[in-house]
């Protein structure tokens, strides 16, 4: 009866979800009149390909800001340029490509877990920890390349990136859908999701009835570094080169795309679904500019008003640095 | 919870930021001693005119920046402000404007731009920090769709002695620099309106109770920011005569950490202009010797990146029994 009613009733994030979808249609349908080359069956391995680095980055991201705080993570491009100059001078090294791949995706947990230490167990605010960890990461990466690309990755290692299975990428097929099926029943059917949505509602009532909040919330900055490792991988493996400047802006992307998930700014509501949606809305419009031939600084705009109008009309009403606790 | 602890900012009579101010004076000396020791072209009259030259823009920013962060605010799109009116600026001058309608027109656009932050974070009610994100976004698509990815050069440098000249064998851009920070200490310290961003800062609700119109305040700083931004613009022109592509990419960065490095709380309430100023010396002497002795520029960003982290991290086991952190 109370399932009953509560589909009556409507969940605000199905509504925020119907309302996505159209965005989507929308914007399928002006980069169709923009360009005639993307109403193709062709555009959508195509369109799948570009959405698997991105949609780890926003799922991630999803999760921190998820669980309150408020939570951000800035570094998640930074994480994405260090792990691929990591990984790409480990393999000059000798070692070989997966198991270079496995120490990146450790570097990755690693350097998760110190923003998740600087800003649970030192109280830094998120923004202030994540937007310095930026630039300590992402200048590292620069900096012990003296910002050159290291190429040489073998062949085979190219099955990721930019091999298919039934013309969908395995990037998409056997990396992002899994992630993302494994986080949705993850947040909504075991008691660690029902756990991060409590920490994100109210931290200290989370608290009171004996969450470890703290934990929580670095194990997800720790599954934020992991997935964007991952994501680096895979951009390793798609363009057979680590570029030290490979993650610069995806932060950006990957908050625009969790906020206009759905996910409200200081945590407590949100969702795997609306996030897909969101990664699905901003690479269409990517793709679609791109088909169009526009240039790509009208992406950069289009996506700073997206995240301006997500958060907008969907009122954040207290300030993002006055503790909420 | 004590109530004094929320309003010492306001109520102590000493500087609360001396002792960092301080602390920062002897690590200026000391990294200043260490690059006199490593380099002989460190402690030469040219060299630190030069750094002072180096500056000067980012020293006029952090005086903004600071008063926003005291506010409780932040601004990650200065370098964008920076950018697009740089861009104004040299397209005015192309048109054949002379210098006296060109100043005008740079300041206006700054301050506009600024304005535009203020209304997004009141109005819209966007925290800051997604609000200025975005707007970076927006501003750096104009600029990138304006400037077409080629420089803007050979502009006129009638204003070129603000940055170069000297008076009574001072070097102008120190007078500029101390009228600046003059006027903003005058601003923060001596009228209602400093008085108010304080307390904005501390508590954003007491504020509204005790009839701060906490929204035009706000709008205000935020517009006052933009305003020197556009002021460093123009000297930038004044200084290079051209506008690069990447001009104002990490103004934004170093104008927050020299801003938190000078002892501004990140969560607002407290802060000094002195010490911003000092912090805005000691990024420059960094990247100044650094370069000296033959390291490469790159490193700068980690440098800072880290400096920020363990900055941070010192106030943050300071103020470990400080219930308002």
């Amino acid at each position: 009866m109370s399932v009953l009613m509560m589909r009556l009733q409507g969940d605000p994030l199905r509504t925020r979800l119907l309302i996505l979808i159209g965005l989507w249609v929308v914007a399928i349908l002006v980069v169709s009149l923009l360009s005639p080359y993307f109403l193709q069956a062709s555009t959508v391995p195509y369109l799948l390909q570009y959405v698997p680095i991105l949609g780890l980055l926003g799922l991630g991201q999803t999760l921190v800001i998820l669980a309150g705080g408020p939570g951000i993570d800035l570094s998640v491009g930074s994480i994405v340029s260090l792990v691929g100059v990591s990984v790409g001078a480990l393999m000059t090294m000798g070692l070989g490509v997966w198991p270079a791949c496995a120490v990146g995706i450790l570097l990755g947990g690693v350097l998760g877990m110190i923003n998740g230490v600087l800003i649970n167990v030192l109280r830094i605010p998120s923004l202030m920890a994540t937007l310095a960890t930026m630039f300590a990461y992402g200048g590292l990466a620069l900096a012990t390349t003296e910002g050159r690309p290291i190429g040489n990755f073998p062949q085979e290692f190219a099955w990721l990136g930019q091999g298919d299975t039934l013309t969908i990428p395995n990037s998409f097929l056997f990396v992002l859908v899994p992630v993302a099926l494994i986080l949705h029943i993850m947040l909504t059917r075991t008691t660690i999701g029902r756990h991060i949505v409590a920490c994100g509602n109210d931290d200290r009532a989370a608290h009171l009835s004996g969450l470890n909040v703290v934990r929580l919330r670095i194990g997800l900055y720790v599954l934020s570094g992991v997935l964007a490792a991952i994501g680096s991988i895979i951009s390793l493996s798609w363009f057979l080169a680590a570029r030290p400047d490979a993650g610069k802006g995806m932060e950006l992307a990957a908050v625009t795309i969790a906020v206009l998930g759905g996910t409200h700014i200081f945590g407590g509501t949100g969702g795997i679904p609306g996030t897909l949606v969101a990664i699905l809305i901003i690479t269409t419009l990517q793709i679609g500019l791109q088909l169009a031939n526009i240039s790509a600084a009208w992406q950069l705009g289009i996506i700073g008003v997206l995240l301006i109008a997500s958060v907008a009309s969907f009122g954040g009403w207290r300030q993002i640095w006055s503790p909420i606790r | 919870m004590s109530i004094a602890a929320d309003t010492r900012p306001v109520l102590r009579l000493s500087s609360p930021t001396a002792t960092r101010e301080l602390y920062l004076f002897i690590a200026i000396l000391l990294v200043g001693a260490g690059f006199t020791y490593a380099s002989p072209y460190f402690l030469t009259p040219i060299n630190l005119i030069q750094t002072l030259r180096a500056a000067l823009e980012l020293a006029i920013v952090s005086a903004g920046m600071t008063l926003v962060i005291i506010m409780g605010g932040i601004d990650v799109s200065v370098g964008g402000i920076l950018a697009v009116t740089a861009i104004v600026i040299g397209k005015s001058y192309q048109a054949g404007l002379s210098s006296f309608l060109v100043a005008p027109i740079g300041l206006a656009t700054g301050t506009l731009l600024g304005t535009w932050n203020g209304f997004l974070t009141t109005k819209l009610k966007v925290p800051p920090i997604i609000a200025t994100l975005g707007s970076m976004y927006i501003f750096s698509a104009i600029m990138f769709i304006v400037i077409g990815g080629a420089w803007i050069s050979g502009l006129p440098g009638t204003l070129s002695p603000l940055v170069n000249g000297t008076v009574l064998h001072i070097p102008a851009s120190a007078l500029v620099i101390l009228v600046v920070y003059a006027a903003c200490w005058v601003l923060l310290r001596k009228v209602p309106f400093g008085r108010h961003i304080y307390a904005i800062g501390c508590n954003e609700t007491s504020a509204k109770l005790v009839g701060i119109n906490v929204d035009r305040t706000k709008i205000a700083t935020y517009a006052l920011l933009g305003f020197l931004a556009g002021f460093a613009a123009l000297l930038y022109v004044a200084r290079l005569r051209n506008v690069e592509i990447n001009i104002g990419t990490t103004v934004a960065l170093e104008a927050i950490a020299a801003t938190i490095l000078g002892g501004t709380s990140i969560r607002g309430g407290v802060g000094s202009l002195l010490g911003t100023l000092l912090g805005v010396i000691f990024i420059r002497i960094i990247q100044n010797g650094l370069v000296l002795i033959g390291v490469s520029s790159l490193w700068e960003t980690v440098i800072i990146g880290i400096l920020l982290i363990v900055v941070l991290t010192a106030d943050a086991i300071r103020n470990r029994n400080n219930p308002r952190v």
